[in-house]
């Protein structure tokens, strides 16, 4: 059955059920993922899902249930499991379905000449990178992993106000981990591309930067312990950014889990700091017409030269601050209820390329890669102490590789003590919450503990 | 579920291309997913997870697909897509198919789907009360609860056809305190392979106030000295530390291929000798349990390291190839839109000798991990890093003031070698492990446990 079959069937099910208001949101993704050792295809996954969540409002409260078999036992469970999951709800929120925003932006989120793109093409790009990252330099040892694929997502929403739409959106990736061995130390080195155009799929060059990596921290050690100077490469600036994405959504703000609670109009961040979420970037991963309700979409700078301009908002937290809803509600998944996260989410590119901040840093560390954001960041706090490695650099040199040191600090301190902003600003999207991007950051000072 | 026919159709489709060996992993899943804050639920979700995924070997090639689509042309349409990766002529091979019957030793007593939701809000409300009234600087209580029914089926060419139940059961807590605008949180999620008899089992208000006891100690807390110096990692969830640093790397995903620091050392010394670890599938209700793995294997108990000397790895059937050994029932996925590969279930290092007060008594100057954070692992270089959630520091061989914002990093090799003191109070804690595979239950254990040295991230200098 097809989405706008089941929503009839559901509405109809549901309103003969008691069920005050309906949305049914539903995707159907396609997907192939490719990945490659020893000059083999030793991982090949193709797949065709599809399913459909409903978000139902019973007695003033919302409930919640979702299916991935589109048939009639699914109605029925759709229509039971949400009003179910509606009669425990005590939350007194007013929650609204948007009716329509009337016009919707046209905005650049399907290629079709990446739809184009054959499996044998990404095969044929996998095994080009694992070759090239070999070739690079001799003291590659192995490519430990390489991989690349491509999913195309249509998603569909309609409610009982009347709103339907739906949008089609692809990408496509590629990784590659080089490993180089010298004296008995191995070192990784890694590249992530995500992009929907296809002509920056170059291998060479992406594998090339992974196997230069790799080899550039051979002989690394640690640093004696203490407060240090920090160039985070755009990447590590880029995660860190995305680790504490959580503090600006309205939701945290509203439920006493952000420290951004009554800052709004007020000077979070050093003045080189711009932070703008923009769903309408051309090309951008991250780029959709509508939100997860409906919601048309805008451009808007959350931090405005230091200056905290917005929240991100749904239109439960708009309302609850009498404000206008940002368009970011999201759904990562038809099985998510609605929540709150960017689309394309990035700090302003400054005017100086990386080896200028390098040398603009005189002595500190430069940071390329950090480790365990998932367990050593807290979003609610602010602190981060991550495990890290990067380069040592003395007079705006680099001198030699750094392992085995951690850097710690807090995220909103962090945010004042931007000393420089580069030029370099990459994307990178990093699962459901949205296609984070950043230049290379100067930051003054953080604590690196080492030997 | 589906017709011996059927399947016998969509497996020989699956090898129509040379492919050597094929499997059908279908899946019907139901879960209730409830979510409260400062007491009142304020989300809750019924999901029905429902499909099928196909592999298929061809050699040293693996070739997976998996549909939402699973009448037999929906099937057959996945097994001809994913075939037409491979290159080949059919092998001529017939399957007969045998129905196995598995052995259950994770008996469910109270089935979710037929428990009132009420009762589970009446639990959540129970943990939050007691976490709430804890103390005055306990600001906020998250409680989530999920229960998940897993009904699984499991065919391949070699004629398994085998079916299986897991339900598991969780609830979680996240308690914050705050003190001068500052805020720190902890955790506690206890959980079984079991149904709502979990709740007999477990003393809620007893998990619910630890969490808050210890997100007061840690906003009341100064952060923790950076540098190298002797750590005690505390029994439980402190068997992360092992999972992390050690456990990753003896899957054979990253063995097989030659990439983990432990390929190729089977019977050296990779450990101090008081160390002996096993991964352990076969514990009755244990969160990681399984009766038999999602290949289809049944799960046993594997002695990982004995004595400080490597026994064994972790290995799936693909894999299992590749390096020329047996399945070890290890073999797990998160759901039907991953293909399966090593992993581990419940691991942990055993007991040992000593007690917890000897350890303590016994250190001049350490780091006192007394509840883990999580963590990741690079298995081809060994290099880990872990956050502490609740740290002390030991000074003249007593647990002194409180720290926070500790991390530990290290090699997983290199910190094996330098455990020297553990005590007999073997224990587990819950997690969910990430890897290609996707997102899994697992018990992680150990009893306390010393490690002579580590680099402890935090924000002041040592001594």
């Amino acid at each position: 059955m097809d989405f706008r079959e089941l929503k009839d069937r559901v509405f109809a099910a549901g309103q003969s059920a008691g069920l005050e208001e309906l949305e049914v949101y539903a995707t159907r993704t396609k997907n192939l993922h490719v990945a490659v050792f020893e000059g083999a295809v030793d991982d090949y996954r193709a797949s065709l899902e599809q399913g459909a969540g409903l978000r139902a409002r019973w007695a003033g409260r919302i409930g919640y249930a979702y299916v991935e078999k589109l048939d009639d036992d699914s109605v029925e469970y759709l229509v039971a499991g949400a009003k179910a999951a509606a009669q425990i709800n005590e939350s007194a929120d007013e929650v609204e379905f948007h009716a329509g925003s009337g016009s919707y932006p046209q905005v650049s989120c399907f290629s079709q000449e990446l739809a184009g793109v054959s499996p044998e093409e990404l095969v044929a790009f996998c095994l080009d990178l694992e070759r090239a990252a070999l070739a690079a330099d001799k003291r590659v040892a192995k490519v430990n992993r390489v991989l690349t694929g491509y999913e195309e997502t249509e998603v569909y929403i309609a409610n009982t106000r009347g709103l339907e739409q739906r949008f089609a959106s692809n990408a496509a990736y590629g990784y590659v981990s080089a490993l180089a061995k010298q004296d008995g130390q191995v070192k990784a080195g890694s590249k992530f591309l995500v992009e929907r155009d296809w002509s920056k799929f170059n291998a060479a060059r992406l594998a090339g930067e992974a196997a230069a990596e790799a080899v550039s921290l051979l002989g690394a050690s640690s640093v004696p312990s203490g407060n240090y100077r920090i160039l985070l490469r755009s990447d590590v600036a880029r995660q860190l950014l995305a680790t504490f994405v959580p503090v600006f959504s309205a939701e945290a703000v509203q439920k006493g889990l952000s420290l951004l609670k009554g800052k709004l109009d007020a000077e979070i961040a050093s003045p080189l700091v711009t932070l703008v979420d923009d769903p309408l970037l051309e090309q951008g991963v991250g780029s959709v017409p509508f939100d997860g309700e409906g919601v048309a979409s805008r451009r808007k700078q959350v931090i405005a030269a230091g200056r905290l301009v917005t929240y991100l908002h749904n239109l439960k937290t708009a309302r609850k601050d009498g404000v206008e809803s940002t368009g970011n509600a999201s759904r990562p998944s038809f099985k998510s209820p609605v929540g709150i996260a960017p689309t394309n989410f990035f700090i302003e590119p400054g005017e100086q390329g990386f080896s200028d901040l390098t040398s603009a840093l005189g002595d500190g560390l430069v940071i390329i890669d950090v480790q365990g954001t998932h367990s050593g960041a807290n979003p609610v706090s602010g602190d981060f102490s991550l495990g890290a490695y990067g380069y040592l650099v003395e007079g705006g040199r680099v001198v030699r590789p750094v392992e085995q040191i951690t850097i710690a600090g807090n995220f909103f301190r962090l945010l004042e003590s931007v000393e420089a902003v580069g030029s370099d600003l990459e994307f990178g999207s990093l699962g459901g919450r949205g296609n984070m991007g950043s230049p290379s950051l100067i930051i003054s000072s953080l604590a690196v503990a080492g030997v | 579920m589906l017709s011996e026919r059927v399947v016998t159709d969509v497996l020989l489709a699956a090898m129509s291309t040379g492919g050597d060996f094929a499997e059908i992993f279908l899946e019907d899943t139901y879960n209730t997913q409830i979510r409260m804050l400062d007491g009142a639920v304020d989300e809750a979700v019924s999901g029905r997870d429902f499909g099928v995924g196909i592999r298929i070997f061809q050699g040293l090639k693996c070739v997976y697909a998996y549909t939402n689509e699973i009448d037999r042309e929906g099937l057959i349409r996945a097994a001809r897509e994913a075939a037409a990766a491979l290159h080949g002529a059919p092998a001529g091979r017939a399957v007969v198919l045998s129905r196995l019957a598995v052995e259950r030793f994770n008996p469910v007593r109270l089935e979710p789907q037929q428990v009132p939701h009420q009762d589970k809000v009446e639990v959540m409300k129970r943990a939050h009360l007691a976490a709430a009234g804890f103390h005055h600087q306990i600001t906020q209580v998250a409680v989530s609860y999920l229960d998940v029914d897993q009904n699984v089926f499991i065919a391949n060419s070699e004629g398994l056809f085998v079916e299986d139940r897991r339900v598991r059961t969780r609830l979680s807590i996240n308690a914050v305190a705050s003190k001068d605008g500052e805020k720190q949180s902890a955790f506690r999620g206890p959980g079984r392979h079991m149904g709502f008899e979990l709740f007999d089992r477990i003393d809620v208000e007893e998990i619910a106030r630890d969490a808050a006891r210890s997100a007061v100690t840690m906003v009341n807390a100064a952060y923790a000295p950076g540098g190298k110096y002797p750590v005690i990692i505390d029994n439980g969830f402190g068997g992360v530390i092992f999972h992390e640093a050690c456990g990753h790397s003896l899957e054979a995903t990253s063995v097989a291929k030659g990439l983990s620091e432990f390929s190729g050392r089977l019977g050296q010394k990779v450990a101090s000798e008081l160390v002996t670890a096993v991964d352990d599938g076969t514990i009755p209700n244990a969160w990681g349990s399984q009766n038999i793995d999602d290949e289809g294997t049944q799960t046993r108990r594997n002695v990982l390291i004995e004595k400080g000397i490597l026994k064994g790895y972790m290995i799936d059937r693909f894999n299992a190839r590749r390096m020329g050994m047996e399945p070890t029932g290890s073999s797990r996925r998160q759901s039907y839109k991953f293909a399966p590969t090593s992993r581990m279930t419940n691991t942990f290092i055993c007991a040992g000798e000593s007690t917890r007060e000897e350890i303590i008594a016994n250190t001049e100057y350490a780091l006192y991990a007394k509840q883990m954070g999580g963590g990741s692992v690079n298995p081809a270089t060994g290099e880990f890093n872990f956050a502490v959630a609740e740290g002390y520091m030991v000074r003249g061989g007593r647990i002194a003031e409180p720290v926070r914002g500790a991390t530990l990093i290290g090699k997983g090799s290199e910190i094996l070698q330098k455990i020297d003191m553990v005590a007999s109070n073997l224990a587990t804690g819950q997690g969910m492990c990430g890897s290609v595979s996707g997102s899994i239950p697992a018990d992680v254990g150990q009893p306390t446990i010393r490690v002579s040295e580590i680099t402890v991230g935090g924000r002041k200098e040592a001594k």
